[in-house]
């Protein structure tokens, strides 16, 4: 997700352009001349203009390196993989369980939805199956003690309601 | 003096000292784990303190956050691995000390150092916080719209990165902090006719988003880091007390420097030991053993980045203005719980603001033997592979989200947010900019029309009032301080090239 700056320049120009013109549909307030729509557009404008600086590099000299680099790789850590092509996709896992998660916690009940959640994530990231396993059981099953025995907070049963 | 007593009665309590305990705890692992950082730590127990008294709420972020901040120091030094962000400047100094044979005293220095540093914060937050708190109690709208825009300035100014993609971060914050009906007209913006977006985006589940979520989408893309060999450790505090006389000097710089980083919106703990470090470096008269594995940087920015948490509260508590990430969610939590910041919190709540100080005391000085047991306990936490704990992470990021409202719109909005920090950090915009942008967005708009409303839709006062001036000076200082700098290196390399 490593964007040129030409191109992470020109999509914030876009937004500020969007914002503004957004902000510029809303409605005044009689008698007053700050509205609501003075804001967005302010920082549609601002964002306008850091777009376009960001676009043109000025300000790049700035850039201390930042702490990936600084850190370098630990001494006898493997190099890291050449990113696939699909290699960067993985980076979207944990948001689309979390949507997933949304979608479906209701119907299904909380413990399956994170136990699918907990497995997912784990294999994603190189657990053996041994310890995933275990893990997407007893997981869900904390935090639901957790959270809903004592915080009360109603994590949704759906078909497979808790043992307590 | 009863008000001390009161403090002092309120922390006795035995929720209050069970939470500052199991918060200790909870710190110290997650910020001796790689990756989990202490404002991650904080973000992920705000659920938590929704079900707690309010001081024991305060409580578990003060503890968590300086024991995350210390415990970060241990896979610096023992796998060359920061293990929060603020540990990174000086990782490669405390590796090359273990390299030496050494690595009780790199972990030493960070848990005596560390200590030292709180405690001093937290003395700089007594002295300073109510000081200021008679001077803030004139203020009134004007000052706060200067004040709260000094914030976001500052934030942009002090970013490890360019300042052009600092201001544009925070201005997607700001842009951010405009959704919902919440503005001083009522007028819905940028909600799309969802309801959801009615009442603006949550600052926690957002944060949660950008601190959690998002590093969980770095692992995923990053390889696993190396396992620690186990080890046994001499005396961890041997020697500390010669150090401490020896770079005395060095040590108070650190703290009066992380002190006043803390103070500044948005700077927090790793700006302070990145400051701190290559102050040291710079006036020290042993240039040449930096990288080494030499305690001098160590002293300072070790000191220096405990120092910042506790001066980070004094713009929480006073001005609602966060002073780091952590204090940004802190604020959260003190509305959640009735203790709204402002002046008047230090004369009307003072004694709840004693406990405060009674209890970062209390953390720094448990830090010493709970440091001493989780570094001895180092090579067996620090097993636990990330494919295990990464996962509960995500789970606690769903279900504290949505605890918050009961609301399931809360965890889209953490995924959105985690995208969102994650493509951010990857080119470049500090993710702690637009975060400050968020939190300060309404509290700039809301000042200014206020004061408008106030003056007629007269600007004058904005500049007229004393204390208004003086901070509208200040704020365009902030302003065109890059630009200065900016023609100042531009004719320094002219000059070079010439």
């Amino acid at each position: 997700m490593h964007l040129p700056d030409r191109v992470s320049g020109a999509i914030l120009a876009g937004l500020g352009a969007l914002a503004a013109y957004g902000g510029s549909l809303l409605p005044g307030v009689p008698g007053q001349d700050v509205g609501p729509s003075v804001f967005p557009m302010v920082i549609g404008a601002g964002l306008i203009g850091c777009g376009a600086m960001v676009a043109f590099g000025i300000g790049r000299s700035f850039e201390a390196p930042g702490p990936a680099d600084a850190e370098g790789a630990a001494p006898g850590a493997p190099p890291p993989r050449p990113a696939s092509r699909f290699g960067g996709l993985r980076a979207l896992l944990p948001p689309a369980l979390l949507i997933l998660y949304v979608l479906v916690v209701e119907r299904l009940g909380f413990l399956p939805t994170a136990a699918v959640l907990v497995l997912v994530t784990a294999l994603a990231l190189g657990a053996r199956l041994r310890i995933a396993l275990p893990l997407a059981v007893a997981a869900p099953l904390a935090v639901h003690v957790v959270f809903s025995r004592l915080l009360r907070v109603p994590l949704p049963d759906g078909m497979l309601p808790a043992p307590w | 003096m009863s008000e001390l007593l009161e403090g002092l009665r309120l922390v006795a309590a035995t929720d209050v000292l069970v939470a500052v305990f199991a918060a200790a705890v909870y710190g110290l692992v997650v910020g001796a784990l790689p990756g989990l950082t202490a404002t991650m730590a904080t973000a992920l127990l705000v659920p938590i303190t929704f079900y707690l008294s309010p001081i024991a709420a305060v409580a578990t972020i003060i503890a968590a956050s300086a024991m995350a901040i210390f415990a970060g120091d241990i896979p610096g030094a023992l796998l060359r691995i920061p293990g929060t962000p603020a540990s990174a400047a000086y990782t490669d100094e405390a590796y090359a000390m273990t390299r030496k044979g050494r690595p009780e005293m790199a972990l030493g220095i960070g848990l005596w150092f560390s200590a030292i540093g709180g405690i001093v914060g937290t003395v700089a937050l007594m002295v300073m916080a109510p000081a200021l708190a008679e001077i803030a109690l004139s203020f009134s709208s004007f000052e706060y719209f200067w004040l709260a825009l000094l914030g976001l300035m500052c934030a942009t100014l002090v970013a490890r990165s360019s300042p052009v993609k600092a201001i544009a971060a925070m201005l997607i914050g700001l842009l951010i902090s405009c959704v919902g009906i919440e503005n001083p007209a009522g007028t819905p913006r940028f909600t799309f006719g969802l309801t959801d977006l009615l009442g603006g985006i949550e600052p926690i589940p957002a944060l949660v988003g950008v601190f959690a979520i998002s590093e969980v989408m770095r692992a995923m893309v990053s390889p696993e880091p190396a396992r620690l060999p186990r080890r046994r450790f001499g005396s961890i505090l041997r020697g500390q007390w010669a150090l401490t006389r020896r770079y005395q000097g060095q040590m108070w710089r650190g703290n009066v420097v992380g002190v006043l980083i803390g103070v500044l919106p948005g700077a927090g703990a790793d700006m302070a030991a990145w400051v701190s470090y290559s102050v040291s470096k710079r006036f020290s008269r042993e240039k040449e053993k930096f990288g080494t594995g030499h305690p001098e940087g160590l002293v300072e920015s070790g000191a220096a980045n405990n120092a910042s948490l506790a001066s980070g509260w004094v713009p929480a508590l006073l001005f609602g203005i966060p002073g780091d990430t952590i204090t940004a969610i802190a604020i959260g939590v003190l509305y959640m719980k009735g203790l709204n910041p402002g002046p008047t919190l230090f004369t009307e709540r003072a004694s709840s603001m004693y406990a405060l100080y009674i209890i970062f005391i209390m953390a720094n000085v448990i830090l010493i033997p709970l440091g001493i047991a989780m570094i001895r306990l180092a090579t067996l936490v620090l097993r636990a592979p990330r494919s295990a704990v990464l996962p509960v992470i995500v789970l606690l990021a769903a279900v504290g989200a949505f605890a918050i409202g009961n609301n399931l719109f809360a965890v889209v909005v953490v995924a959105a947010f985690g995208v969102l920090g994650f493509v951010m950090e990857r080119n470049g915009f500090p993710v702690a900019a637009m975060v400050l942008g968020i939190i300060m967005g309404s509290m700039v708009e809301t000042n200014f029309v206020t004061s408008l409303i106030k003056s007629d839709n007269s600007l004058l006062p904005f500049f007229e009032r004393p204390v208004s001036a003086v901070l509208a000076t200040i704020t365009a200082g902030a302003l065109l301080w890059p630009v200065v700098a900016w023609a100042l290196r531009a004719r320094g390399r002219a000059g070079a090239a010439a």
